[in-house]
């Protein structure tokens, strides 16, 4: 790969970092709004103790999904036509503009992640020392997740009804990382599964060569 | 006028596929253990047997449409996606009708009903990406980017049975492993062949319906009288003087 396009891939990461840092839409919005809806959860089934350390590993992943996506479509992550005209005008390669958003979200989801770890852990009572297979179920969700949401949110880009479609849009292809994030982490605690995990790896990997090969048409939607 | 002709024949040659279909699921034997409930069989497999069909032709042509530009090929991916849309509901409403009188429930959280609902969404937001798009250039780029990313739900729907321990049966085409009574097997091929004629003349009409809209839309655009604001014209700079 040519440095130009690790260039810009790094430029496109880091603009994108700075606007969420000076907006704080994932620090001031989302990931509160995750944080009550971990809360929201033990009102909702009852406070029993063993039933929320049974639950709480899913639940945590059904909150990262549904506010992931809230993160992956942020309004930092999206341009007027008048940037992505000059992006385009710029000669910014597509992939490196595809590739720099989904890093920039990938490193935010990670972030929301670990925190939504945090509060799950502390209002659940879950066990951390079996979440060993977490270190690698965490980066992949969150770069899964930022690549369809990447993918998403340039499809649904100045469309009036694109905030209500792309959750719409990203949900239901999310579930393969869903089931094998829980699947890893549950299984995790007799000794581990690879077979869930390749599956995750396989759905990151297929999204990122859709993402690569759609690029440009994508570039050149308006 | 030729291409009306082939199209009427298609419509006769569905009629008849359908009508023979019928015959063969009503003559086909009572099953023991089900009785006539097992005949939800004949319409529960073609369906998802064309939802298959419908969104793997999507994605096809969502790919030719981004090699090509060609806008027959987005038609094609969206008329496609409805009747995948379409059989998909059936194939759902249906197994859960069959599901109530085998199973006792109209639900179960089976891998196979779950998946199947989850690919049931996945084509509702391709169909709603469709209809938020007015413009059918821009239309076609997106939904096809979305229609090569959805098949990738048709995977785990069809190896749900094997890679999971389900209530739903394993897949019901196992060529080297049929474990069916001929008369039954050719009732259900005679309905899978059936509704694939309809899918073919479906999918002939609600093409060329889509075809009008596009004709009608710059139709509409190229006759279209004076609108406010076409008398304002932008200032010249820099004329003064």
């Amino acid at each position: 790969m040519p440095d130009r396009f690790w260039h810009q891939t790094a430029a496109i990461a880091r603009r994108d970092l700075d606007r969420e840092r000076r907006s704080g839409e994932v620090a001031w919005i989302t990931i509160p709004f995750g944080a009550i809806a971990l809360l929201l959860v033990p009102l909702a089934v009852g406070i029993n103790q063993d039933v929320l350390s049974r639950i709480g590993t899913g639940m945590l992943f059904v909150v990262v999904m549904l506010f992931g996506v809230l993160t992956a479509v942020r309004r930092t992550n999206m341009e007027t036509p008048a940037q992505r005209d000059a992006i385009a005008l710029l000669g910014v390669d597509p992939v490196a503009e595809f590739a720099g958003k989904a890093m920039a979200s990938a490193v935010l989801l990670l972030v929301f992640e670990v925190l939504m770890g945090v509060v799950a852990l502390t209002l659940y009572g879950l066990d951390i020392s079996e979440w060993g297979w977490m270190t690698l179920v965490l980066p992949l969700t969150a770069i899964g997740l930022a690549e369809l949401g990447t993918i998403s949110g340039a499809i649904a880009t100045s469309i009036n009804a694109g905030p209500a479609l792309v959750p719409l849009l990203v949900t239901p292809l999310a579930i393969p990382l869903l089931l094998g994030a829980t699947q890893t982490v549950e299984l995790g605690r007799d000794g581990g599964n690879l077979s869930w995990l390749l599956l995750m790896a396989a759905v990151v990997l297929s999204l990122a060569i859709v993402g690569v090969l759609t690029a440009r048409p994508l570039q050149e939607t308006r | 006028m030729t291409s009306r002709i082939r199209s009427h024949w298609l419509d006769v040659a569905a009629a008849v596929a359908v009508i023979v279909g019928f015959v063969f699921a009503v003559a086909s034997p009572r099953i023991a253990t089900q009785g006539d409930a097992a005949r939800m069989l004949f319409v529960h497999v073609p369906s998802i047997w064309l939802a298959y069909l419908s969104f793997t032709v999507t994605f096809i042509a969502s790919v030719a449409y981004l090699f090509t530009r060609k806008l027959h090929w987005d038609l094609i991916a969206g008329s496609s996606g409805e009747i995948g849309v379409a059989f998909t509901s059936v194939a759902v409403i249906g197994g859960m009708i069959w599901g109530k009188a085998t199973w006792n429930v109209y639900w179960t959280w089976d891998a196979r009903l779950t998946l199947t609902a989850i690919m049931l969404f996945v084509y509702i937001g391709y169909l709603a990406l469709r209809r938020a798009i007015p413009d059918p250039e821009a239309r076609a780029r997106r939904s096809a980017v979305l229609g090569i990313v959805g098949l990738v739900q048709l995977i785990p729907v069809h190896f749900s049975v094997t890679w999971w321990r389900t209530l739903h049966q394993t897949n019901t085409f196992r060529p080297r492993d049929i474990q069916m009574d001929g008369p039954i097997l050719a009732a259900l091929l005679v309905s899978v062949g059936a509704f694939t004629v309809v899918y073919v003349a479906l999918l002939r009409h609600r093409y060329e319906l889509a075809r009008l809209e596009v004709e009608a839309l710059e139709g509409a655009v190229a006759v279209s009288g004076p609108v406010a604001g076409d008398a304002v014209t932008a200032p010249t700079i820099g004329s003064g003087g």
